[in-house]
């Protein structure tokens, strides 16, 4: 690769992988605040995961599963703002091209996630019960035969090698969607446009089928027994619409607390946000029904014990919630023109979106642990701790380059873009 | 006043009235998309409102040189929606749990789970019923009869020809003020219409 822009050889590769282009970004998309906007949520996010690490020291239970509550909150908002990238290229969408960047520096989360998911695995026992060793001794009266028919796939050795293979392969993908266009501002190679269209092309595939095993290994797992074909995909709706909601509540403050790209992003550009946004609650609810009615109408116990945990001791309240708060009112909300249009109903929307996801998160994995309901305060402060290091890192990430993809082929089209 | 809503509300859908002559309105015909556009913005500046543009395509920015707002469609479809949703709740719990219960392998007689399908379903397509017949009403359609079929030029309007319509209906018309206002914007070709099929180059 012709290098007109150097690598970041460091650790700091985690956090961007290639030097500044700052000096070389318009004035316009330059970002222009201060160091306080990455330093700050940076922080706060390192002291709320360090409260949660002390409060997790007496009970490690909760920690760990609060924990990968928050950490699934995160790896699928990437890996749904990696999809909606690849969508945007393969279609050579051309709306699109003002938020861009915005996607791509999301999506450059995969080293990153992969290191706040190291603590995970000394919580491993606690979190899967399918790393009990008794379970595949016949000798134990802990013996379980499904677990010992599954052990071949599922064993602690397979799924880190899996884990590793997942990271691999989402940081190579993302890897290829953020440089190129980061190069194209500063030398805008011709072929830059067809690279990322046939990166996107083989990194569709590849992406979708190792979110789906993803899914199985980190969250579905949690309950050996269970299974469910359709759960990648109910992953992969959640994860999208958590990644549209990032990208329009940062536009969002970009314009509205920053004073940036004014005239940039405009309504028509956040009312075909809205539009998305939108589309994926619909979509998350018809996949997380599907999910639902087809176990309920075959009524076989192995199947139904799933949702019979997040039916009782109070977790039904939570299946209803997100049942309202994540599907039937933004619904209504998002369905009239005007608030997809308007900058506090949207903002509001993105915020409650991201709260709905994670309260998703929460709801998939907390009820493997408890069997009465509840959000305890380690869950809210391990997510909003992960959120805060992973948000201010983004924020940083995006201050050493042009917030806008200047060079690409069709910015004006995108600049002067209006809902017919 | 209420003929008067009744006239206005049909002016709204394209629909307008002759006047005592049998004076339809002027019909005038622009070389271009681009001037039909800036007519259209000028004759609503100029304060007038029963008026129409024809054109072989849509031309984008119509709406607002218009001053047509916003489409109105969207309510009828969520009506359609709505009535869908119920109707197929109502259907399936009548049928099912009132008219002729069944017992199927132990399940409820009627429960909402394995309802939704069918409630989603009708939802989508009286959506599209109410959009659909919404966009027929709104725009007066279907209509056989236009007193504007009588002018032979007009048959231009669905091949290449770009014309805007000043009904006799509007309080401001006047077929000798309106007509030069028409030339002063730029019009090439007036002629009056009337409902009696008599038309005036």
């Amino acid at each position: 690769m012709a290098d007109s822009v150097s690598s970041n050889t460091s650790l700091s590769w985690l956090i961007d992988p290639l030097e500044s282009t700052r000096d070389a970004a318009e004035q316009a998309y330059r970002f222009a605040g201060d160091r306080r906007a990455w330093l700050v949520p940076l922080i706060l996010g390192l002291a709320l995961l360090t409260i949660s690490a002390l409060g997790g020291w007496q009970n490690p239970d909760d920690f760990f599963f609060a924990y990968l509550a928050g950490w699934s909150f995160l790896l699928t908002t990437a890996l749904g703002g990696l999809l909606f990238l690849i969508f945007h290229h393969l279609t050579r969408a051309s709306w699109s091209v003002v938020v861009n960047r915005l996607n791509e520096t999301l999506i450059w989360a995969f080293p990153l996630l992969f290191v706040l998911g190291l603590p995970l695995l000394f919580g491993m026992h606690d979190l899967y019960h399918w790393t009990h060793a008794e379970l595949y001794d016949p000798s134990s009266s802990h013996y379980d035969e499904i677990l010992a028919g599954k052990r071949a796939y599922l064993n602690f050795p397979f799924w880190c090698v899996r884990m590793v293979v997942y990271f691999l392969a989402w940081t190579i993908v993302s890897y290829r969607l953020y440089t190129f266009s980061v190069r194209q501002d500063v030398d805008p190679d011709a072929s830059i446009p067809a690279k990322l269209r046939s990166t996107s092309a083989w990194g569709l595939p590849l992406t979708a089928v190792t979110l789906a095993f993803a899914s199985y290994d980190i969250l579905m797992s949690l309950d050996p027994h269970w299974f469910s074909t359709i759960f990648g995909v109910y992953f992969f709706a959640g994860g999208i619409l958590s990644a549209v909601a990032t990208i329009t509540l940062l536009a969002l403050l970009l314009q509205n607390l920053g004073g940036q790209l004014q005239n940039t992003i405009t309504r028509e550009h956040y009312q075909d946000l809205g539009k998305y946004m939108f589309g994926f609650v619909v979509f998350w609810a018809y996949i997380a029904f599907s999910q639902y009615m087809l176990y309920w109408y075959g009524g076989i116990p192995e199947e139904t014990v799933w949702f019979q945990h997040r039916l009782q001791g109070g977790w039904g309240w939570h299946s209803a919630f997100l049942l309202a708060f994540h599907f039937v009112v933004p619904f209504l909300i998002l369905l009239p023109r005007a608030t997809k249009r308007s900058h506090i109903i949207m903002s509001v929307m993105s915020v409650w979106v991201l709260v709905m996801h994670w309260f998703d998160m929460h709801w998939v994995v907390l009820p493997v642990l408890r069997d009465s309901a509840g959000i305890h305060w380690l869950d809210v402060t391990c997510w909003l701790g992960l959120a805060g290091i992973f948000g201010g890192l983004l924020m940083y990430r995006l201050g050493r380059h042009s917030m806008v993809p200047q060079k690409h082929p069709y910015l004006s089209e995108s600049l002067h873009f209006e809902n017919a | 006043m209420l003929d008067n809503l009744i006239r206005e509300g049909k002016a709204t859908m394209g629909i307008y009235e002759s006047d005592a002559d049998q004076v339809y309105g002027l019909l005038a015909e622009f070389p271009n998309p681009g001037a039909l556009l800036h007519a259209a913005e000028a004759v609503r500046e100029e304060g007038y409102r029963h008026f129409d543009t024809h054109s072989p395509f849509p031309i984008h920015g119509m709406d607002d040189a218009m001053g047509l707002g916003n489409s109105k469609v969207g309510y009828f479809a969520f009506l359609g929606g709505v009535t869908g949703c119920a109707g197929a709740y109502l259907l399936q719990w009548w049928t099912a749990a009132v008219d002729y219960p069944i017992n199927i392998s132990g399940k409820p007689f009627f429960a909402v789970e394995p309802s939704v399908p069918i409630m989603f379903e009708l939802t989508v397509l009286f959506a599209a019923f109410g959009a659909v017949a919404g966009m027929l009403a709104l725009n007066g359609l279907p209509r056989p009869y236009n007193p504007l079929f009588y002018s032979d030029r007009f048959e231009g309007a669905s091949d290449d020809r770009f014309f805007l319509h000043i009904a006799a209906s509007d309080e401001q018309f006047d077929s000798e003020e309106t007509a030069a206002m028409l030339r002063r914007i730029g019009a090439q070709h007036i002629e009056l219409v009337q409902d009696d099929g008599v038309s005036d180059p």
